[in-house]
């Protein structure tokens, strides 16, 4: 389920931190290419989105967005014009960036039960299968959920941005090869300058706020500055106190990245437990 | 009979905050304000940074609650609302803000 590739909304909940399964992973193989032969989980999107991905080509008949096979996707929006058939029931999802048209087969009491407490002008989440159909892209829902905490709403987006940058930062590493093993797609390669989407402070800000990202990105940080002092040639390795004042951040984060790294193998200590390398 | 529509994303409702809603005058807008007092048939409303808005055509909305607006743009400081939606008084205005900075810079291309 884990791979480098993917990006899915339940892993981003399941804590922070490395999975060791994940880097195991990821030393097996070569980096791969962006694309994934697998699709990826429930990817978010927005409706802007969907209308300009492209075919992914293969016999699937998926989608690509950002590089990415898509599938399933998850949509959060108002619904209109909704209509009850027999065997389906029909609506239009608008999400402000555009309108999809939905369509959910109710084959169980349960399907029925779930899309009659759904009314126009009622925002909902939508998890379902992306296709298309007669040259016409449309959802085929499996789960329609009223919003009832509209931060959900807040969350969509601002999660449709960090998949978004997850997956253009897996296209921008294509094929090359990386130094260090990080499972990390949001991985600060040292090769690439300048402001990186997940440093700057408003994706920092958010990413705490949501409590996905925080302990990654300091182990990141913590990482990156060890391999830098390393090829600047520092035999005996870097204290924690420099890595404290140098990457402003809490001793206590700095020493769980520490923890973190040292398990997973990328960096040990030198003179003393608390001088570190990266190896 | 349900039809088969295709996609349609010419008209979206773009992201505004006090801040950016100047650039979007006479276009469909959406933002989510705090109501702060009812007047006849408006609404004075505070944005998600602060700045305080009137809301046209929409009179009902619950004090101090938040409202999702969805309409367009008249002035700087006033939409002119065709739907909304009460989103409680519990609501994140602090990331909707940050979510509306993101949506109208670096990351567009994702909305419009």
């Amino acid at each position: 389920m884990f791979s480098s590739t993917q990006f899915d909304v339940t892993s981003a909940f399941s804590g922070g931190g490395f999975m060791p399964s994940q880097s195991t992973q990821l030393t097996d193989s070569a980096p791969s290419p962006a694309k994934s032969r697998d699709s990826q989980g429930l990817v978010p999107a927005t409706v802007k989105q969907i209308s300009q991905a492209s075919h992914s080509g293969d016999e699937k008949s998926s989608f690509v967005i950002d590089g990415v096979d898509v599938t399933n996707v998850t949509v959060v929006g108002m619904v209109f014009d909704k209509a009850e058939k027999v065997t389906d029931v029909g609506f239009i999802v608008d999400d402000g960036t555009g309108r999809i048209g939905c369509r959910r087969w109710v084959n169980e009491n349960f399907d029925t039960t779930e899309m009659q407490n759904i009314q126009d002008g009622m925002y909902v989440r939508i998890n379902g299968h992306l296709r298309s159909f007669h040259g016409v892209r449309q959802l085929l829902a499996f789960s329609v959920r009223p919003v009832t905490n509209f931060d959900e709403v807040t969350f969509h987006f601002i999660d449709c941005i960090h998949t978004h940058l997850q997956n253009s930062k897996l296209q921008l590493q294509g094929g090359a090869s990386i130094q260090s093993h990080m499972v990390e797609s949001s991985v600060n390669t040292p090769v690439r300058s300048g402001s990186n989407g997940n440093q700057t402070s408003t994706s920092i800000q958010l990413s705490k706020q949501y409590s996905v990202d925080g302990l990654k990105d300091c182990d990141q940080l913590v990482l990156e500055y060890l391999q830098q002092s390393s090829s600047m040639g520092q035999e005996k390795g870097t204290h924690i106190d420099e890595l404290c004042q140098q990457l402003r951040l809490p001793m206590e984060k700095i020493k769980g990245s520490i923890r973190s790294l040292e398990d997973e193998g990328l960096i040990y200590s030198t003179i003393d437990e608390f001088h570190y390398k990266a190896t | 009979m349900f039809t088969l529509q295709d996609m349609d994303t010419s008209s979206p409702a773009i992201f505004v905050n006090g801040e950016s809603l100047q650039m979007y005058v006479g276009k469909k807008v959406r933002s989510v304000v705090q109501v702060i007092k009812s007047d006849g048939g408006h609404m004075i409303g505070k944005s998600t940074d602060e700045h305080q808005w009137t809301i046209k055509g929409l009179s009902s909305a619950p004090l101090m609650s938040y409202v999702e607006v969805i309409g367009v743009a008249e002035s700087n400081q006033s939409i002119c609302a065709e739907l909304w939606t009460d989103f409680g008084k519990t609501f994140d205005a602090y990331s909707y803000n940050q979510l509306c900075q993101l949506a109208n810079g670096e990351f567009k291309a994702l909305f419009l």
